[in-house]
């Protein structure tokens, strides 16, 4: 249900073509207003925003020497475990230091690049004592576990005294809603507008447009007044329910249906009927039980990473259980029913506060990975790496379950038959458990390699696994869709997978301060250049060096080191000014014409490909795609015999049954001599009979062979000359690949299809 | 541009019929002798009985083979001619035939008009016969070798019959066992004989012969290559690795697929073991194990479901032909093991052709219940197997307790027809069978030269039947390969390889895949612009000269070697020589296969048309371009019709017809652009047992050139289209 979002947004290449038309030079085109007005806004701007400018430029640094200074207090670097923070983080700051010069900045860099160099030469080391008794290992599971019990329990706390809020807020709804339906038709203009009130407070989308036009088609008379009265009671009540309940399950949390129809006062077939829908658009889900009714809750864009770690932990322990004595087996096993509860409380939850509960995940994921560890080292002592890799890997696979039930079912198949009396063939068995084998084996190292080493493309993984790219390519993509994986963004082109993570206290805290710092250093070069030169054009420059430092500091806010905020007097201080200067900035721009440089489609037509590429790529760190131009073709040339269209590998170019009659009046003497006899002798005996020039292009019922016109889709053609070079036409053929981009077709192309 | 002219003359030999058409001789003579491509003129009475071949004889001697011979229907009058002249050792191949019979002198009432007709076709056909040239017998020699896949009842005997000719065969058979449906027959209708009976007399004679190759377990991948020179990839169970064969022909006898029908619910066959398809109790009743397979149980009490997947919208949507009798087939063999059986056949109708009457009458003597109904519902109780069923003639429902459940169920194409179609180049139709050449005339041929198809794979077919069938495959084959050294009269395309600029066009549309294309390597290495490029190849030999390669060439590289461009413009030029608007002719176009037997038919009918006729033979409809019709038109005609075979029957290999339609479609739409009518070209078609056809088809025409009145070109205004947008 999750992709319904990306079902609607543009294909990637087309997103990426449509950015850069809009880069090139916005579209629209916007009605001036004179230039005095202008010169009058901007001075009043600039009066403005000036001396808030000074408070602002220097929060940053005055923030990060606080937060050095905390964080070699608290030894905060030292508890950063997550491989990838680190280096990240150093890189941000490295890069944020070729724009500025900053000493806070610097030192910050310097603390995090000592600790990076002392971790990768411990890295190196071996660690002492994996194999380690396994017992010990698991001795503090227990209490990591009632911590978990208890932040839960916090989060209930907190969930049900927000719900408590809540459904003081929705009695008065409900409440409301009563009154309102007790006598709808008396004044069925004032029910509407009653309905709307209420769904303000929903917020819930559907209604809203329902009701909005609902309204419309009454006020146009589209809508008589009967059939008003009818919709008003029926549907769009309806779709009000639909938003009470989204009311609740957003904020008073998941529910079953009678409990839904207790709070919402309604008979709970009525519930159960609304429901049914808001389950097909993909707005609720089922979550659980309870008793026999099923447990209602919002869908959720994205499971909380902290949700998924523990799912995965218990996977892991499960998969260890039977190489456990006796007794550690009941104790694990009961731990194990300890964390299948949780787990059940976090996705009941859905949505939570995730940092305070990782630090306590990330230990038990800890003690799970070194409990794995040593019960798969213990037996043997062969120290060869790769090996060691292998069985790990294997381990790893075996503690995902598939493994587990295909080695245990598979024999079964062999030697019995199932219901059916089909019974497998060991030949196909011993085949089928080699692949299957090959396969779990691979994907259990590759998740090996990207815990241990942090995110990684596919072609990292080929190169560190030597397994060949396409088969880690759909091993990813597999893992991805098992939720083994996740995306982790973009690296040359390559995207990123990782498992799930959750970041520490400290780790957020590095993160997020290195990555402001690079964004606010950017910020600052833009907004000292546009306050060096206060004009209208930059006015949009303005607003988003400001924004961004706005935004940094909210986020800021939000960074804790041993749970307290840093540098409080120093974000408190310089709020109010900083947000007064996005305010007001956004207000002078509103009344401003678009700054943009203003194209119109027909300037496009002659961009040349190669340079707008490279200028696009200089700005925006990458380009949309290589390999394009327009394919131009020449009827005069043509000889209509498919050719292209046969041999083109993207299916780009067709012949379309459209002849262009006009054209062969047109030929020059020149070109009849170059074609094909019969070409030139059919041109010749039309012109030979015509007693007019014909003006419109004949459009055929069917494809006629030797006859048509040629069209390439811009969006399919890569550039490739195939056509180019098969086309048999006289010279050097009817088709030529121009290094332009036809950017009106392309515009019209994306206009048309979205 | 000026063209090239030929100008050699031709004697004329024209035939009074016995004196019995009515045309004016006199004025004929006259008019011909003044031509100036004719050398002479003779006049005779029996051109067909041996005095009137003796002067033929003497005419090709004195003329260089250069006669033209206006008489009756060369459809009569060729082949007698020709088999006259090889008898004397002389050529044939430059004699051109006007008929002045059925197409002028037996459908004209008016015998000037008529005469007038006939001196514009002879006058045609002398420019025609101008740029002839002899053509020269070609040989070929190919290997003789045949490939056939599929080792049922008509692989073998289409492998057996192939060898009796004198070929190599290699029987290609994807089971471990020869034999296919049939071997497990308990009994073959009407013979009373097993199927093993049938087939151990061939499976003998194939184990003697040692020009068979049998290779059991293989299965055929791919085919490249044309006939004479196809590659047939394989492997086999042992071993992965793909092998080839080199082989001059292929026979499909991939025989056919019994349904298996799980996805029926109602019958529940695939969950409950005692629910069988009828050619599974074939197989228990010839392994002599008939039993109940949920516990070995013998078997009393039998319900038979007839059309189970036949005449049905979701399945096959067709009869199957054979389950009927197979049923019957199974009823008596069960009868004759345990008399006292209980047999209900559950039918909608009962199909039973041919002499299989009998068996039915039989078993219904025996008792076997035949109920006109369906089956309700199946299902278990007790592990016993219950089945309702509703007899339709009693109006009641009944519910029985049988050991077994037979379903009579469709008989499908067999699996991987459409994949080989891809490589092997046959049609396929819409049901999944293979589609044969012509339905009427051409059985067993594919599209694909070479590639023949017997046996279930076109249709269900009863074991008789597919053994018919193979044999005349066989024969076919025969025909096409003469034992391996192909010797003819090369008539057909010929590739000017100079010329070719390698659009591919003739290989796309060619309606028997005759054309090949050829990457030339060597010469993209030293083009600058990396052209890809290409040359057309064309074994005369293979063609079945229709023209249409001929008709889209855009160069002329590809022409027919007995009309050429050339040819056919002259004739169109001369036959409308003094066509103007005030007696409009229509031109017509007829193909050499439906259409000339349609208007040959008109003639001896006598069915009168107009005479403001001039008719113009091609091979194929789709010999005629674009540039045909607007020559015509050019010339003067008032208009154009092209008769040709009908939708989906064309002759020549099914799409010739189409291509001469594209042709009439986009004239007309040009016509119609640049200021004409097009209603003056259309195209009809014929088919020579409804002759009026072609009468209400030229009538129509005839009909048109007068009611659209001269035509530009009559008005001169034609070409004045600069004048005209000024």
């Amino acid at each position: 249900m999750s992709d319904v979002a990306t079902e609607k947004s543009m294909a990637p290449k087309r997103q990426r073509m449509m950015d850069m038309v809009l880069f090139i030079g916005g579209l629209k085109e916007e009605s001036a207003i004179p230039p005095s007005k202008v010169n009058e806004e901007i001075e009043n701007l600039k009066r403005d925003v000036t001396p808030l400018t000074e408070s602002i430029l220097e929060f940053p640094d005055a923030y990060l020497a606080e937060f050095i200074g905390v964080a070699q207090r608290t030894r905060m670097v030292e508890q950063i475990h997550n491989p990838s923070v680190l280096p990240e983080a150093v890189a941000s700051l490295e890069s944020a230091l070729t724009k500025i010069d900053s000493e806070a900045v610097s030192g910050l860099l310097v603390l995090l690049r000592n600790s990076l160099n002392r971790t990768e030469s411990t890295d190196e080391a071996p660690e002492g004592g994996v194999a380690g008794d396994i017992e010990a290992i698991l001795n503090p599971l227990p209490e990591l576990i009632s911590k978990i019990d208890s932040t839960i329990g916090e989060y209930e706390e907190t969930a049900r005294s927000n719900a408590e809020a809540a459904t003081i807020k929705l009695t008065s709804l409900i409440d409301t809603l009563e009154n309102l339906t007790s006598d709808m038709e008396s004044d069925a203009d004032a029910t509407l507008d009653g309905f709307q009130k209420l769904g303000a407070k929903t917020r819930y989308g559907p209604f809203l447009r329902a009701a909005a036009q609902l309204k419309r088609g009454k006020r146009e008379g589209r809508i008589d007044d009967e059939l008003f009265l009818q919709l008003l009671t029926a549907n769009l009540l309806t779709e009000l329910r639909r938003g009470v309940i989204m009311f609740i399950l957003n904020k008073v949390g998941s529910r079953t249906v009678p409990q839904l129809g207790e709070l919402i006062k309604t008979h709970p077939s009525e519930v159960q009927k609304v429901i049914v829908s808001m389950f097909e658009r993909g707005e609720v889900e089922m979550v659980g039980l309870d008793g026999d009714s099923p447990i209602f809750a919002r869908v959720m864009t994205d499971t909380p990473g902290t949700t998924l770690v523990l799912k995965q932990i218990i996977q892991q322990l499960r998969g260890m259980l039977g190489s456990l004595d006796e007794s550690l087996r009941t104790s694990t096993e009961s731990m194990l029913g300890a964390l299948d509860r949780h787990l059940e409380r976090l996705v009941l939850l859905g949505a939570y506060e995730e940092a305070s509960l990782a630090e306590t995940l990330n230990e038990l994921r800890e003690s799970t990975d070194s409990a794995t560890e040593a019960v798969l080292s213990s037996p043997t002592s062969d120290t060869s790496e790769e090996l060691q890799l292998l069985v790990s890997a294997g381990l790893e696979a075996f503690t995902r379950f598939r493994l587990k039930i295909a080695l245990e079912k598979g024999p079964n198949l062999v030697s019995d038959t199932n219901v059916y009396g089909e019974k497998l063939d060991p030949e196909v068995y011993k085949t089928m458990m080699n692949s299957y084998l090959d396969n779990e084996l691979e994907r259990g190292t590759m998740l090996i390699l990207i815990r241990e080493l942090g995110a990684m493309s596919a072609k990292d993984l080929a190169e560190k696994t030597k397994i060949p790219q396409d088969r880690i390519f759909s091993h990813l993509l597999r893992m991805k869709r098992d939720e083994l994986l996740l995306l982790a963004g973009e690296e040359h082109g390559y995207v990123l997978y990782d498992v799930p993570r959750t970041l520490s206290e400290a780790e957020i805290a590095t993160k997020t301060v290195s990555d402001l710092a690079f964004q606010l250093a950017s910020a600052r070069i833009e907004l000292e250049s546009v306050l060096g030169d206060f004009k209208a054009e930059n006015i949009g420059k303005l607003a988003t060096s400001l924004e961004t430092f706005s935004k940094a500091r909210d986020k800021l806010e939000k960074v804790t080191v041993k749970g307290s905020v840093i540098a409080e007097s120093v974000l408190k201080g310089v709020e109010d000014k900083v947000r007064s200067a996005v305010a007001m900035t956004y207000r002078t721009r509103a009344k401003l014409p678009s700054t943009r440089s203003k194209v119109t489609i027909e300037e496009l037509m002659d961009v040349d490909v190669p340079s707008v590429l490279e200028e696009y790529r200089s700005q925006m760190g990458y380009a949309p795609l290589l390999g394009f131009g327009t394919i131009e073709w020449e009827q005069s040339k043509c000889l209509g015999c498919k050719s292209c269209e046969i041999d083109c590998p993207e299916d780009a170019i067709e012949l379309k049954p459209v002849i262009d009659v006009q054209e062969f009046f047109e030929l020059s003497e020149e070109s009849m001599k170059n074609l094909p006899v019969n070409k030139a002798l059919f041109y010749q005996t039309v012109r030979n009979l015509a007693t007019k020039k014909p003006v419109k292009r004949i459009r055929l019922a069917n494809e006629a062979p030797g006859f048509g016109t040629i069209e390439v889709d811009l969006w399919l053609c890569v550039g490739c000359r195939t056509c180019v070079r098969r086309c048999p036409g006289p010279e050097n053929g009817a088709l030529e690949l121009v290094l332009k981009w036809n950017l009106p077709e392309v515009v019209k192309q994306i206009t048309s299809e979205t | 541009m000026k063209r090239k002219v030929a100008d050699n003359k031709s004697a004329v030999l024209v035939c009074t019929c016995g004196k019995q058409l009515q045309l004016d001789y006199e004025l004929i003579k006259n008019a011909v002798s003044k031509m100036k491509l004719a050398a002479s003129v003779t006049v005779h009475d029996l051109v067909c009985q041996e005095e009137g071949l003796a002067k033929i004889s003497e005419l090709v001697d004195k003329h260089g083979g250069r006669v033209v011979i206006a008489a009756c229907t060369n459809q009569k009058i060729q082949p007698r001619i020709d088999e006259q002249l090889e008898l004397n050792g002389k050529g044939s191949t430059q004699l051109q035939y006007v008929n002045i019979r059925e197409h002028s002198a037996w459908v004209h009432e008016n015998q000037e008009e008529a005469t007038r007709k006939a001196i514009d076709m002879i006058r045609g056909v002398l420019a025609r016969s101008a740029g002839s040239t002899p053509r020269q017998v070609e040989k070929k020699n190919i290997p003789s070798h045949v490939t056939v896949v599929g080792g049922g009842i008509a692989g073998i005997e289409a492998a057996l019959s192939l060898s009796n000719l004198g070929y190599e065969v290699t029987l290609i058979e994807l089971e471990e066992e020869l034999g296919g449906h049939v071997i497990l027959l308990p009994v073959v209708a009407p013979t009373g004989k097993s199927g093993k009976e049938i087939l151990t007399g061939r499976l003998d004679a194939l184990q003697k012969n040692k020009g068979i190759n049998v290779m059991t377990k293989t299965r055929v991948k791919f085919v490249e290559g044309e006939m004479g020179s196809f590659i047939v990839h394989y492997t086999t169970d042992e071993n992965e690795n793909e092998k080839t064969i080199e082989t001059s022909a292929i026979v499909m006898a991939t025989g056919f697929r019994e349904f298996k029908p799980t996805m029926m619910d109602e019958y529940r066959y695939g969950k409950n073991p005692d629910v069988l398809t009828q050619f599974e109790l074939s197989c228990m009743l010839s392994e002599g194990a008939l039993a109940r397979p949920s516990d070995g149980e013998e078997v009393k009490d039998i319900v038979m479901v007839q059309c189970v997947g036949s005449r049905d919208e979701e399945y096959k949507r067709d009869c199957s032909k054979l389950c009927c009798t197979f049923a019957i087939d199974n009823s008596l063999s069960i009868i004759e093991k345990v008399p006292d059986a209980k047999i209900r056949v559950i039918y909608m109708d009962i199909r039973v052709p041919f002499e299989h009457e009998m068996i039915y009458k039989e078993s219904r003597d025996k008792g076997v219940d035949y109920i006109r109904g369906r089956i309700s519902r199946v299902w278990e109780t007790d592990g016993k197997t219950r089945v309702q069923f509703y007899d339709s003639l009693l109006n009641q429902y009944f519910e029985v307790t049988p050991d077994l459940v037979v379903l009579s169920s469709a008989i499908l194409p067999p699996e991987g027809t459409r994949e080989l179609s891809e490589t092997l180049g046959y049609l396929v139709e819409d049901d999944g069978h293979i589609k044969e050449l012509y339905g009427k005339l051409r059985r067993n041929e594919t599209r694909r030269r070479g590639v023949i198809a017997v046996g279930g794979v076109t249709r269900p077919q009863f074991v008789f039947e597919a053994v018919t069938d193979a044999q005349a495959g066989a024969l076919m084959l025969h025909t096409e390969l003469q034992g391996g050294s192909i010797e003819g009269v090369a008539r057909g395309a010929v590739l000017n390889v100079d010329d070719c600029v390698g659009c591919s066009l003739c290989a796309q549309q060619c309606p028997r895949g005759v054309p090949l294309m050829i990457e030339q390597t060597d010469k993209e290495e030293e083009d600058e612009e990396q052209k890809f490029i290409f040359i057309a190849s064309i074994d005369t030999l293979l063609c079945h000269a229709c023209g249409v390669c001929q008709s889209l060439c855009p160069t002329g590289a590809t022409q027919l070697n007995f009309l050429t461009n050339e040819q056919l413009w002259s004739e169109i030029e001369a036959t409308l020589e003094g066509a103007g608007p005030d007696y409009p002719i229509t031109l017509c176009f007829y193909c050499e296969e439906c259409s000339v037997s349609t208007i040959d038919i008109v003639g001896t009918r006598k069915m009168n048309y107009p005479a403001s006729t001039r008719l113009i033979p091609v091979p194929c409809a789709g010999r005629v371009s674009i540039i045909d019709i607007l020559k015509a038109l050019e010339s003067g005609a008032s208009t154009v019709m092209i008769a040709a075979c009908e939708t989906d029957r064309c002759h020549i290999g099914g799409t010739g017809n189409e291509i001469a339609q594209v042709q009439v479609d986009v004239a007309r739409e040009i016509l119609t652009a640049i200021g004409w009518k097009g209603e003056r070209v259309d195209m009809f078609r014929m088919f020579s047992a409804e002759p009026e056809r072609f009468t209400t088809a030229i009538n129509e025409m005839v009909k048109r050139s007068k009611e659209l009145g001269p035509t530009p070109v009559h008005q001169g205004t034609s070409g004045k289209w600069m004048e005209a947008s000024k």
